[in-house]
């Protein structure tokens, strides 16, 4: 199955080791497939999520941005998936500032027993980024020149 | 065995002698395609579809590789012109033989051949004899075979009538690669599908499976009962697929003898089965499921997903009845008792259902909601509320399938009198506990005395200790009872039996010495990188050698390998080896998961010298290959990808080195009621000094008010032996008459003050601090309270009848009031035991004068677990219980006499009743200094105003801070029995921290960077636990952070406006290379 | 503390588009403390401005740093030679940050990056408000140091007024009535009796639209 078009999103997913990265083993588990687009980079919770380090994937070209939490009101650090999720939502305005549509940066919240839904949610997001297009950063980019 | 070599596609492949052609390009990692060809079966080089060129040019022949043996010096071609041509051919016979088969389809486009040019046909077998083959050489059978020749061969049983020898294993049905195989024409008898215990038997699973995707540990099992090999047939199939060789069918069930000092039975209850209450078609039904059935279809891991599907056409169900109390309290069952959960249970299935699919109509028919654990009646609310679940009192007698639509119809005669009948596309039967017979058998092996329903014996003074000494309890076994509870009685359990071992503590343990770390602070990193193939779980999606051949390139690597298994014990040998012989200080494995391997790597890294947090995985399984299946080249891409990001960070990874600080082995309990007694009394019987202070100025706490217990125990006496074992143990010291003003520190090591009431202040120092200062008895401002001397509560009723007096004669009327200053707007929670209570006491007034008339006014009659059974005894005895609505509670006036006037919901009339006495159950509210408390310990409160545990369900006695424990009327409203339940938990809790030397802190922990830090103090404000502080010794008031508080989840991190703090192990620098490594990627 | 707020980058971006080396400064005292101008919020702001150029089609040499205090030379001059190689200087600084530097630069644009809102303190996290508009007359000494000027929407030097309901403000009733406060705070100290002391007439031309000013980020809430 493979899409039409040639671009293929580069996206950088934050999952909480307690839930999301736990989530996402589990969709291994069950073999659930989903696109190859995704990174995922393991923090050990969503709270941990800098926005500088959202921000710099951003500079740097990528076209999509997940936060993968624990539920609300599961987070194995009491609540800092919902500092994430503020953070988040500021974040947003700042890209949407800026002129990066926010909808490429999103915060989710998984149980460590949602293998299935992280599987169907990567696909989602895979194919809005997909209909988003490559990030408008990543034309532009000069090559060798990183902060 | 000799190992031969041969030439495939001009890559020289060896392999052992007696393999195929196929098996050698295989090894080579040359993906030939195949259809008749099954790894499990013997080849049959039937389909010509796997067909290579063998020889060179001139005398050349096509052969198919599957049966061709592979021989030294043999010149393999897999892709030259001919193989194509001939290849085509071969796929457009078959694609005009069986244009509808998706195997043929799918093998074809994969070999380029979109279609076909000869005429189409529409066969569905394209006589690849997967089936014979599996039936005979696998199952030992032979109940089908070829017949015909020519265009006449087909597969079919012996002369064309139904197979006796078949075993309707369905084994032919898995094999075949078009699905063609009809079992109803090979065997007349119907296929059984092993069903899935994990599923609920809503799916059926393999005969050799891992019981459930969270299992611990995550291992296959093989089914005794179903597994082929076992049952006698040669099979064997799964030993093929398993490249670990890890399946074994000569393991025997093995009988061990453990020397042990105490035993903990937790085995659980089995769920009623349904049996005896057939009126409501379970098993019979398709669409009548069991609550446990639907949980699993409203898991995201269940049969469909987590979306609710009806089993009879796997619609929506638009609409949903639950009924309550299927085989719980329940007469026609001899299930007298409330199970417990199960209200709590509907109303939560319930919501998610909505939150599945709001159009769902969702009903729940009950006799009484029983929401009486913490928060419970908020959720119950907000399910009325916020989600409109219709709940409706009253039973269902009879469930009718509708046989058209297969919907059911629901009629009962609810207690509103009108007859109920009304039509749902789904029902879900709330079914509790039933102890089984297996219970019983290991009760007698144990010689434990169970009760009349088949739980375990135990008395509500000591509810985890059996019938036979040193033999515990914990759970639903002893009690039906929900999951809080059962996790407060495991660790209750645990405190019991280590009052018994604690002369053995420790003496099992040997320790483990490892060799002096590398010191790597000045050092160039030198990283291994070792990629695993995990058999053929990556190798056959990711092209191991790829990732290794990039590996190789990047800077600081000085090492990259590939092995078949990196977690093997020979590998680990292997990884330390390489490190000495490369002088390594980093190691980096991409195969699976960290959070199941890294711990094994670690260990790995430390037996060699490397500091564990110097070790790195790259998740290469679980998030590439496993998901990625179908797309081996953009998975080697992204495995590549992962690898890179990992290196960069293995690079800027940095040793941690872990502290010890010792622990104080003595505990303070605040609060010395039944459970800070308890407590005490347990924690010293572990062998740990306990310091205990309570405000008063004696021991007793709640326990005064309280004389007797439902079951019939002496409070009083009671009373009086735990004050004496308290005052009396050399290792508690008592502190009467006050009060805790301060305290510091943290786990293992706190310093409190403590002030008596004439004004002294010592200091404490403590490993723990368990927090009992237990609740308060509401005082009521309602019906008359205060103000007539017939009116009274039901503790003060209780004082009199222990006292002898004769409350009420016989003639007399005793009304009460349930649910006074509870379940309201002021307090919204339910205070748990006054329905109890309210029975207890109706008991003991008609027991004396059976003539008294004793009438209770409830909402909902909440005496779950055994209490039922007094309930019932009440209403068999003759009390009268009247339900009241709470939007008109009932009026009370006073005149010559007490009269009280509500509404019967039965018959819908006012009733006026005389009244001797008027007793109100009066809630429990929040002990009066819980604020100071919350304030001075930094402990949160909840929204009632009782202390607040780190997790409702999983932690019911920790705090979220470290070594802070919570029990007793202090936590929640609860019997006596829960409450010293939960004291002994807290003990037991304790115990973790008090019974180790000393704790070693420190890994992925916050520290922060003083020349940066602003002292905004915003860290100290994010952090949940109180980690960060401000440091009043540094003359800078910097922040610091306490090692043994902080927990690592680096939120203080992400939020420092100066960029002063770093978590250990996911360094800013650490996180940001691999972002950059991804990025760079392009 | 002065608090401030963070600017919108559209804004920023079109203050700072003529220019192609620009200096992000960000301060480390009062705006670190508010999060508003401390080293996180110069990085994301750089970062941010370094984007939205390059969507225009203009790569710019967008750099931050941070210092101790931008009010004071002997902190800037410890950055002089990355500000002075900036064609312009985006200061996250107070106002009076921004134009002790531009004092510093005379020849050298300097832009504000930061809204300095009032003086206040921060209240919950997430929640500063503003506990002073530096009237230049101190009178909260008569007030139990509860200073009306800032508080009561009125500005009642001799309160409280008709408007004052269950301890809050008629103009805002999520907000305390300041002459509630006063009264409480003078009663818990003994000086009830100042509150019979008339205070002089005062001309107050200017108000500042109901009571103290708030700023809630509801990303730092907790």
């Amino acid at each position: 199955m493979h899409h039409t078009s040639e671009f293929e999103p580069q996206i950088l997913a934050f999952c909480c080791h307690y839930c999301a990265y736990a989530a996402a083993d589990l969709a291994g588990t069950f073999r659930a497939q989903y696109p190859t687009n995704v990174r995922i980079i393991r923090v050990p919770c969503s709270g941990k999520v800098d926005p500088m380090h959202i921000m710099q994937a951003f500079e740097h070209g990528a076209d999509g941005v997940l936060v993968a939490g624990c539920l609300e009101g599961g987070c194995h650090f009491l609540e800092g998936n919902l500092r994430a999720k503020r953070r988040v939502s500021l974040l947003r305005q700042i890209l949407d500032e800026i002129g990066i549509k926010s909808d490429r940066l999103r915060m989710v919240n998984l149980s460590s027993a949602m293998g299935q839904t992280f599987a169907n949610t990567v696909t989602e997001f895979t194919e809005q980024i997909r209909e988003l297009g490559p990030s408008p950063i990543t034309n532009n980019i000069p090559r060798g020149k990183l902060r | 065995m000799n190992v031969i070599s041969l030439i495939i596609d001009e890559r020289k492949v060896e392999i052992e002698e007696g393999s195929t052609v196929l098996d050698a390009a295989h090894k080579a990692g040359i993906q030939t395609p195949t259809l008749c060809y099954h790894k499990a079966l013997k080849p049959y080089g039937s389909c010509r579809v796997c067909l290579v060129e063998i020889g060179r040019k001139d005398s050349s022949t096509l052969q198919a590789s599957c049966t061709y043996p592979a021989q030294e010096g043999l010149i393999v071609r897999t892709s030259t012109e001919r193989v194509i041509h001939a290849r085509t051919i071969a796929l457009e016979l078959l694609l005009a033989r069986c244009p509808d088969s998706e195997e043929v389809q799918r093998v074809a486009a994969e070999c380029g051949v979109p279609d076909t040019r000869f005429t189409k046909k529409d066969e569905d077998c394209i006589l690849c004899g997967r089936c014979v083959r599996m039936c005979e050489e696998r199952m030992g059978r032979a109940a089908i075979g070829f017949v015909g020749r020519g265009s006449k061969k087909e597969v079919a049983t012996p002369f064309g009538s139904p197979s006796d020898v078949c075993q309707v294993c369905g084994a032919c049905d898995f094999i075949c690669p078009t699905g063609r195989i009809d079992l109803s024409r090979v065997s007349t008898r119907k296929p059984r599908p092993i069903l899935s215990e994990y599923n609920e038997r809503l799916t059926s699973r393999p005969a050799i499976f891992i019981p459930s995707p969270q299992a611990v540990p995550n291992l296959a099992l093989i089914d005794r009962e179903h597994c082929a090999r076992l049952l006698g047939r040669p099979c064997e199939v799964c030993k093929e697929f398993c490249e670990a060789g890890a399946i074994r069918f000569d393991q025997q069930e093995k009988k061990q003898a453990l020397d042990v000092g105490a035993i903990i039975l937790a085995p659980g209850v089995d769920r009623f089965d349904g049996a005896g209450r057939s009126e409501y078609g379970f098993a019979r039904y398709s669409n009548v499921v069991s609550n446990i059935q639907f949980e699993r279809m409203l898991s995201a891991s269940g049969p469909n997903e987590g979306e609710v599907l009806r089993p009879s056409d796997a619609r929506h169900p638009s609409s949903i009845a639950f009924i309550q109390c299927v085989g719980s309290r329940d007469a026609v069952t001899g299930n007298k008792y409330c199970s417990s959960f199960c209200c709590m249970a509907a109303i939560k299935e319930a919501i998610l259902a909505r939150e599945h699919h709001p159009d769902t109509c969702v009903t729940i028919f009950c006799m009484d909601v029983r929401a009486f654990g913490k928060g419970f009646d908020r959720f119950y609310e907000r399910a009325k509320q916020e989600y409109g679940i219709e709940f409706v009192q009253g039973m269902i007698s009879r469930v009718v399938e509708l046989p058209r639509t297969k919907n059911l119809r629901l009629s009962s005669v609810p207690e509103e009198g009108e007859r109920l009948d009304r039509e749902f596309d789904m029902v879900v039967l709330s079914m509790g506990f039933q102890p089984d017979e297996d219970l019983r058998r290991t009760a007698e092996k144990l010689k434990l005395d169970l009760n009349e329903f088949g739980f375990c014996q135990t008395t509500p003074l000591d509810p985890v200790r059996t019938s036979r000494d040193g033999v515990f309890v914990a759970g639903v076994f002893q009690e039906p009872k929900d999951i809080p509870e059962t996790v407060v009685q495991g660790s209750g359990a645990a405190a019991c039996a280590l009052e018994l071992l604690s002369g053995a503590r420790g003496t099992l343990v040997t320790e483990k010495i490892y060799p002096p770390e590398r010191d790597v602070t000045d050092a160039t990193p030198r990283i291994g990188v070792f990629v695993c193939h995990c058999g053929t779980n990556i190798a056959s999606v990711v092209n191991v050698n790829r990732v290794v051949e990039v590996a190789e390139k990047l800077p600081f690597v000085e090492h990259a390998e590939a092995s078949i298994y990196t977690c093997a014990d020979g590998s680990q040998e292997h990884i330390k080896e390489i490190v000495e012989e490369k002088d390594l200080n980093r190691i980096l494995v991409a195969s699976c998961t960290p959070r199941t391997h890294l711990a094994l790597f670690r260990e790995t890294a430390r037996e060699v010298g490397i500091n564990p947090f110097l070790v790195e995985m790259a998740n290469i399984r679980e998030q590439c290959s496993w998901v990625h299946s179908a797309e081996p080249e953009a998975a080697t891409r992204k495995a590549i990808d992962l690898m890179r990001m990992a290196v960069a960070r293995t690079t800027r990874l940095t040793p941690a080195l872990p502290e010890e600080l010792p622990v104080t082995k003595a505990a303070l309990v605040l609060g010395g009621g039944p459970s800070g007694m308890t407590a005490a009394l347990s924690l010293a019987a572990q062998g740990f000094q306990v310091h205990l202070v309570e405000k008063e100025n004696e021991l007793g706490g709640g326990l005064r008010d309280l004389r007797y217990t439902l079951e019939g125990d002496d409070v009083a006496s009671f009373r009086e032996r735990l004050t004496r074992a308290v005052t009396d143990h050399p290792a508690i010291e008592l502190h009467l008459g006050s009060r805790l003003t301060g305290i510091e520190g943290h786990a293992g090591d706190f310093s409190s003050s403590v002030v008596s009431r004439d004004g002294n202040s010592i200091e404490i120092k403590h490993g723990v601090l368990i927090v009992a200062t237990g609740g308060k008895k509401l005082k009521p401002d309602q019906y008359l309270y205060g103000e007539d001397a017939r009116v009274l509560t039901q503790r003060e009723l209780e004082a009199r009848i222990a006292a002898g007096e004769h409350v009420a004669q016989n003639g007399d009327a005793v009304v009460m009031i349930q649910c006074v200053g509870s379940r309201d707007e002021e307090r919204p929670y339910c205070s748990r035991v006054c329905c109890a209570q309210a029975v207890k006491n109706a008991l003991k007034i008609k027991e004396r004068s059976p003539d008294a008339a004793v009438i209770v006014l409830y909402r909902d009659i909440r005496t779950y677990g055994f209490h039922e059974i007094a309930y019932q005894k009440a209403r068999e005895a003759g009390v009268l219980f009247f339900r009241y609505d709470p939007e008109a509670p009932p009026v009370v006036s006073a005149g010559k006499d007490l009269m009280v006037e509500f509404d019967d919901p039965i018959t819908g009339r006012r009733r006026l009743l005389r009244t001797d006495l008027l007793v109100l159950s009066a809630g429990i509210v929040p002990g009066e200094d819980n604020t100071e408390i919350s304030d001075l310990a930094k402990l949160p409160l909840d929204e009632d105003g009782f202390f607040l545990e780190a997790h409702l369900k999983l932690r019911p006695v920790d705090f979220a801070s470290e070594g802070i424990f919570l029990c007793g009327l202090a936590h929640s409203p609860k019997f006596l029995k829960e409450n010293i339940s939960q004291a002994l938990a807290a003990a037991g809790r304790a115990a973790t921290i008090l019974s180790k030397d000393s704790l070693v802190v420190g890994g992925e922990i916050a520290w922060v960077d003083s020349t940066k830090c602003v002292s905004c103090l915003t860290c100290t404000r994010v952090c949940p636990y109180g980690a960060p502080t401000i440091s009043f010794s540094d003359p800078h008031r910097r922040i610091e952070i306490d090692l043994a508080k902080c927990m690592g989840c680096g939120s203080c991190a992400a939020e420092c406006p100066a960029l002063a703090i770093q978590l250990h192990n996911f360094l800013d620098s650490q996180i940001s290379a691999a972002i950059m490594a991804m990025m760079g990627a392009k | 503390m002065i608090v401030a707020t963070r600017k919108n980058v559209r804004e920023l971006k079109q203050l700072l588009a003529p220019y192609q080396r620009i200096a992000v400064l960000g301060c480390g005292t009062c705006v670190t403390v508010c999060l508003a101008g401390g080293e996180r919020e110069a990085g994301m702001m750089a970062s941010a401005l370094r984007m939205a150029s390059r969507l225009d089609g203009v790569e710019k040499d967008i750099r931050d740093l941070t210092i101790e205090r931008q009010c004071d030379d002997a902190f800037i001059d410890e950055a002089w030679k990355s500000l002075d190689e900036a064609d312009a200087i985006l200061s996250l600084a107070c106002g009076a940050g921004v134009q002790a530097l531009a004092h510093r630069f005379p020849g050298k644009p300097v832009f504000p990056g930061v809204d300095t809102q009032f003086i206040g303190i921060l209240e919950e996290q997430g929640i500063w408000a503003e506990k002073c508009i530096a009237c230049g007359h101190c009178r909260i000494g008569s007030y139990g140091a509860i200073c009306p000027v800032t508080r009561c929407a009125k500005h009642i030097l001799n309160g409280p007024c008709g408007g004052s309901h269950d301890g809050k403000c008629e103009v805002n009733p999520d907000t305390d009535c300041a002459w509630q406060l006063i009264y409480d705070r003078l009663k818990a100290i003994g000086e009830e009796y100042r509150m019979e002391e008339i205070a002089p007439l005062a001309d107050w031309s200017l108000s500042n639209e109901g009571g103290c000013r708030k700023i809630i980020r509801e990303d730092q809430r907790i």
